[in-house]
């Protein structure tokens, strides 16, 4: 009667990270019932010991590049690497979390349920192939972000964050919903690789006399809204200071490291996969070609991607410049960063038409995979740059939430020698000077927005990180070369803390070194991202 | 369906027509709140009578069950539990002419996209009229070749709403 | 067409001798259909207070209504023509429109789910293919009257008693509505023909007590009589959510919860008890409506005698026995019914014919023998947790005799 897939072919291995991880936290949750209230430690090392093995599942997802559950989920090197990057981010963050939720008072069970979920909502993120699975891993990342956002019940100012998140998150979601509405009234399709080729058309080339178009953008345009929201770029940004300061500082951590990775994770999937030639306008460029001719235009959403990344960089790092609160500042350059990578996803943008024969056309998103590339790099080097920043501010702040002003890092090399080298490499990273991991992501996105004709955008990127220099190496001066107003211990300088900005460290480090190891991950991505469209 | 023909269809579009956009503008219209609250449940009555009308009757009924027996009880909840809020004489509201400017634009916008065909053959395919049985819905949702994956992910989504919610209600102890 | 059924085929009886046209027939016919489905309870309900009054009476060891008409019979309309002369207050300060709003909703509510009961086996008011799931939808607007007169009374205590109900009423939807997705796993749809027809081999009752147990409580609570009367404590709230309505509005929001009383046992019987089916209804219909109201009777009176029977329940025990006994014994429940029905179609014990007694035997014992295994387990976990409390109990009591 009903046509009932069988297991092997639902294809349920190549989704096994997510499920597990999924499956792992409706068990923790009644678990944790049974751990008693001064034990919760025990169900952070369970958190700690699930996000491990999801992460050795999750290897051989690199070299599957398989769809399972009605082409519903992709696993591919690019979903892979995103689940390494917010798995990593997610067991720093846990690392961080122990010590400073039980010293704040707010140490519930609940918390490490509520992380997971996020993370599997990133992880989802990762591998959707379907608007609906994008939405809906929107929504699943985004609502335990916001519980956690307002988790400390006695400070206004970690309501004030949850709330604000809450309403401007939905806001987002409303208009992702709007877009991906208008993206299916135009395409007839949700599926990402089904839109691809309802855009490419019959010929190769899309027609732009085709009124569809017009909604096509619309709903392009609202997507970028919304995911621009989660990524936190500018003009979306409102929220981001506010809500940074308000939470506590390992949800503040996670959110700039798990959110943006998930936020990217749906641009870049919407944008490569579904709309790459989404091009409105060809001018008279196309009817004039010659029969092997190649010329280049932009997408149709590449200007708009082009100025939120400027605007973002611009202002992120500006404002960063006039902020004495690290924790606000840290926010301010979560900004900045997220521009960084949107100039990666500009340069997506960049479409190559070759006219192959008479009415034959081949349209090709040339640098896609160069940008992808520097994209994924850049994320997992701010994972670990930007998660040891804040474990280092953690481990300075007070239990009130106070001590995180730029003068009580004021002599830290004397206090804590090691921790404040760490903080420096951290802020290096964050500049992007070489022998960090923070270089090769930002070398690999200048570069691919070089070759796809973004000149003017990679000149605002470089001295933009210019500028950043200025605030990063305040921090550095203060530590290194002023004296300490306040000669009290720092309270979060715990072993699981340690541990955390250890970790951090040895990842920014590796990977700035040796940069081949991710990329060797990634080579096989970027082929497979091209066999997948082509 | 035309609507020169007395048809029932014809009677039911118009009556839940009326009910719809009467209990819209029930909602905007009223100063009270409570008031408000209860148009909105007309309004959204008479929506779930469009579903039957589409030949969707799950939709119908899940409309009312969520939207009228869930939703629409929690918001006259929270209404009623700040009280200082039910007896408002005074628009409180200054920017009310500036939504009214944003809500005729949309109207505007979506009217001209409705009544201008615009929409491309790219894709488009005509859709049989049929009746969405339950069985259909099911399948569509449970078995592999459907929506399984988001319906799962949706349920985790719930199940962390829920948690989220408990989380912040609940007073330490 | 020959006009020889006249109720089913009224409508091309209409066109054909009258003249009208077709469209307007059909429209007519379908006005006097529900005019017919909803005067129908109404009337049954002006018996029902007399059955009412009579069985509380006879409980209480009195003789009840005996003096207007034979045996009491018309002392239902002589309470309407006083109720009648009775003033229409509004308090000052209601909301006037949701205040005489709220009595309508109320009834309508209950006449809703009417519309799907099939009354015999060609009389139906609209076979729903989501019948089951419409009545669940329905029956969540009767909260809404509730919230509505609290509310608009103006009054604290109306108000409160909407707060308890609601409270009530919410929570009892979930166990109601998972007891109900058992009878429609079994009968493979939510069409409630399709529910009662599935019953013509054997009723549900027997297969599956655990969740008609479920349903029935819950469905009582819905009510909100006795023993889960908090609506209209007296001895606390005065009157509860109704305190300010009088007269006929009064009336009906009494006659909205008769009804209701009698609308569940009809629901029972539809769904647990074979509705109308019965001997020879085959062959004349409308027995099928004697079998169904001589079953809802039964199930009626067994409410008359829990709310007779029984003292009212306090609040926090009325929510602790919802959430912390009737939700997870009906998710067990829901799991294991699934469960058994999957063991039943993999070991082929799923009958050939549905509708042979006999061969419905086997799947009713493997189905009943988890109910009774269910009714056990949950049994046995309430009687370990009462002991261990009562030993708590005493060990708190026992220090002072030990010279502490």
């Amino acid at each position: 009667m009903i046509d009932v897939p069988s297991f092997a072919e639902l294809n349920l291995e190549v989704a096994l990270p997510g499920i597990f991880l999924a499956l792992f936290t409706t068990v923790l949750l009644i678990v944790d019932l049974f751990i008693p209230k001064d034990r919760k430690i025990t169900t952070a090392h369970l958190t700690i010991g699930a996000l491990v093995v999801a992460f050795v599942l999750n290897l051989p997802a690199f070299n599957a590049g398989e769809t399972a559950m009605n082409e519903m989920f992709i696993a591919d090197a690019f979903a892979g690497f995103v689940n390494m990057i917010v798995i990593t981010g997610a067991i720093i963050t846990v690392l961080l979390s122990v010590d400073y939720m039980k010293r704040s008072g707010i140490e519930h069970g609940e918390f490490y349920s509520l992380l997971l979920f996020s993370v599997s909502g990133i992880m989802f993120m990762g591998s959707a192939n379907d608007l609906i699975v994008v939405f809906i891993a929107l929504e699943l990342l985004s609502i335990p972000l916001y519980v956690m956002a307002a988790l400390r019940h006695d400070d206004v100012k970690s309501e004030e964050s949850g709330i604000k998140y809450f309403i401007l998150g939905a806001f987002a979601s409303a208009f992702f919903v709007y877009g991906a509405a208008l993206i299916y009234g135009a395409t007839g399709t949700t599926n990402l690789p089904e839109i691809f080729r309802a855009i490419a058309g019959a010929d190769g080339i899309v027609a732009t006399e085709n009124s569809a178009m017009i909604y096509l953008v619309i709903g392009a345009a609202m997507v970028i809204v919304a995911l621009g929201f989660k990524v936190a770029a500018v003009p979306f940004h409102m929220w981001t200071p506010d809500v940074y300061e308000g939470a506590p500082t390992p949800v503040t951590a996670f959110m700039s490291v798990g959110a943006k990775a998930g936020g990217f994770a749906g641009l870049l999937r919407v944008m490569i996969i579904g709309l790459p030639l989404l091009v409105v306008n060809f001018g008279d460029a196309v009817e004039t070609m010659a029969i092997g001719e190649t010329i280049t235009v932009p997408s149709a959403w590449q200007t708009a991607l082009w100025l939120i990344a400027a605007a973002t960089m611009i202002f992120g790092n500006f404002i960063a410049i006039s902020q004495t609160n690290v924790k606000r500042m840290l926010a301010y350059s979560s900004i900045a960063h997220a521009g960084y990578i949107l100039m990666a996803v500009a340069a997506v943008g960049t479409v190559q038409i070759t006219k192959v024969a008479e009415n034959d056309y081949t349209m090709v998103a040339v640098y896609a995979e160069s940008a992808l590339n520097g994209a994924l790099v850049y994320l997992l080097a701010y994972t670990f740059t930007n998660l040891g920043a804040f474990a280092v501010v953690m481990s300075l702040e007070n239990n009130d939430g106070s001590g995180t002003m730029l003068d009580d890092f004021n002599g830290l090399s004397k206090r804590h020698p090691l921790t404040a080298a760490m903080m420096a490499f951290f802020m290096l990273s964050l500049i992007g000077v070489p022998t960090t991991a923070g270089f090769i992501g930002k070398f690999l996105i200048f570069d691919a927005a070089i070759q796809a004709g973004l000149i003017p955008l990679t000149i605002i990127g470089v001295l933009t990180s210019a500028v950043s220099a200025y605030y990063y190496v305040r921090i550095i001066v203060n530590m290194y070369l002023k004296d300490a107003a306040v000669t009290d211990e720092a309270v979060g300088l715990t072993p699981y803390v340690n541990y955390a900005t250890i970790v951090a460290f040895a990842g920014t480090l590796i990977f700035g070194l040796f940069p081949m190891l991710a990329l060797d991950l990634l080579a096989s991505s970027g082929a497979q991202i091209a066999t997948l469209l082509f | 369906m035309t609507f020169g023909d007395f048809t029932p269809e014809a009677f039911a579009f118009g009556f839940f027509t009326i009910l719809t956009l009467g209990g819209a503008f029930g909602v905007v219209g009223s100063r009270n709140l409570v008031r408000s609250a209860v148009w909105l449940m007309v309004s959204l009555f008479g929506i779930a009578g469009f579903f039957v009308l589409l030949s969707a009757p799950f939709l119908a009924a899940v409309q009312v069950l969520v939207y009228i027996g869930a939703i629409g009880i929690l918001i006259t909840f929270a209404i009623m539990l700040t009280r200082s809020m039910t007896n408002l004489k005074e628009r409180f509201n200054k920017q009310w002419w500036l939504a009214a400017l944003a809500a005729l634009t949309a109207f505007l916008l979506l009217m001209v996209t409705v009544i201008v065909p615009t929409w491309g053959e790219m894709g488009a395919e005509e859709i049989p009229p049929t009746v969405a049985s339950t069985a259909q819905l099911g399948e569509a949702f449970f078995s592999g070749w459907g929506y399984v994956l988001p319906l799962e992910v949706a349920s985790l989504l719930l199940t962390a709403a829920m948690i989220g919610a408990i989380v912040i209600a609940r007073e330490d102890d | 067409m020959e006009c020889r059924d006249i109720i089913n085929t009224f409508a091309p009886c209409l066109s054909d001798t009258l003249g009208v046209s077709t469209d307007l027939a059909n429209f007519l016919s379908i006005t006097l259909g529900v005019l017919i489905v909803a005067t129908f309870p109404l009337l049954v309900t002006i018996l029902l207070i007399w059955v009412e009054r009579k069985f509380a009476a006879r409980v209480q060891d009195r003789i009840g209504p005996n003096r207007v008409g034979p045996f009491g019979l018309f002392q239902p309309f002589a309470d309407v023509i006083k109720l009648l002369g009775k003033e229409d207050i509004t308090p000052a300060g209601a909301d006037k429109w949701i205040y005489n709003a709220s009595p309508v909703v109320m009834v309508m509510a209950v006449l809703l789910i009417w519309a799907v009961i099939p009354l015999t086996p060609v009389h139906v008011g609209v076979d729903l293919e989501i019948g089951a799931l419409y009545f669940v939808a329905v029956a969540s607007i009767g909260t809404l009257s509730v919230i509505m007169a609290g509310w608009a009374s103006n009054n604290k205590y109306a108000l409160l008693g909407s707060f308890r109900v609601v409270a009530q009423l919410i929570s009892y939807e979930v166990p109601l509505a998972l007891a109900l997705l058992v009878p429609v796993m079994l009968a493979g749809s939510m069409s409630m023909v399709g529910i009662v027809e599935a019953q013509t081999g054997m009723w549900f009752v027997f297969m599956v007590p655990v969740s008609a147990f479920l349903f029935f409580i819950s469905s009582q609570a819905e009510t909100g009589r006795a023993p889960f009367d908090l609506l209209e404590a007296e001895s606390e709230l005065v009157a509860g959510f109704n305190i300010e309505y009088s007269g006929m509005k009064f009336a009906m929001f009494f006659a909205g919860e008769f009804m209701h009383v009698f609308t569940n046992g009809v629901l029972m019987a539809v769904l647990f008890t074979g509705g109308y089916i019965g001997p020879f209804v085959d062959q004349i219909p409308l027995l099928g409506l004697v079998y169904l109201l001589a079953k809802a009777s039964i199930w009626y009176l067994l409410s008359l005698l829990m709310r007779n029977a029984l003292p009212r329940v306090r609040i926090d025990q009325l929510m602790l026995f919802n959430w912390l006994f009737l939700v997870p014994v009906s998710i067990i429940n829901l799991i294991l019914v699934a469960f058994l029905m999957f063991v039943i179609r993999e070991l082929g014990l799923q009958p050939d014919d549905p509708r042979d007694f006999v061969q419905n035997i086997p799947q009713t014992v493997v189905l009943l023998l988890g109910n009774v295994a269910l009714l056990i387990g949950t049994l046995t976990v309430i009687r370990n947790r009462f002991r261990a409390e009562r030993l708590a109990e005493q060990s708190t009591m026992l220090p002072a005799q030990a010279g502490d």
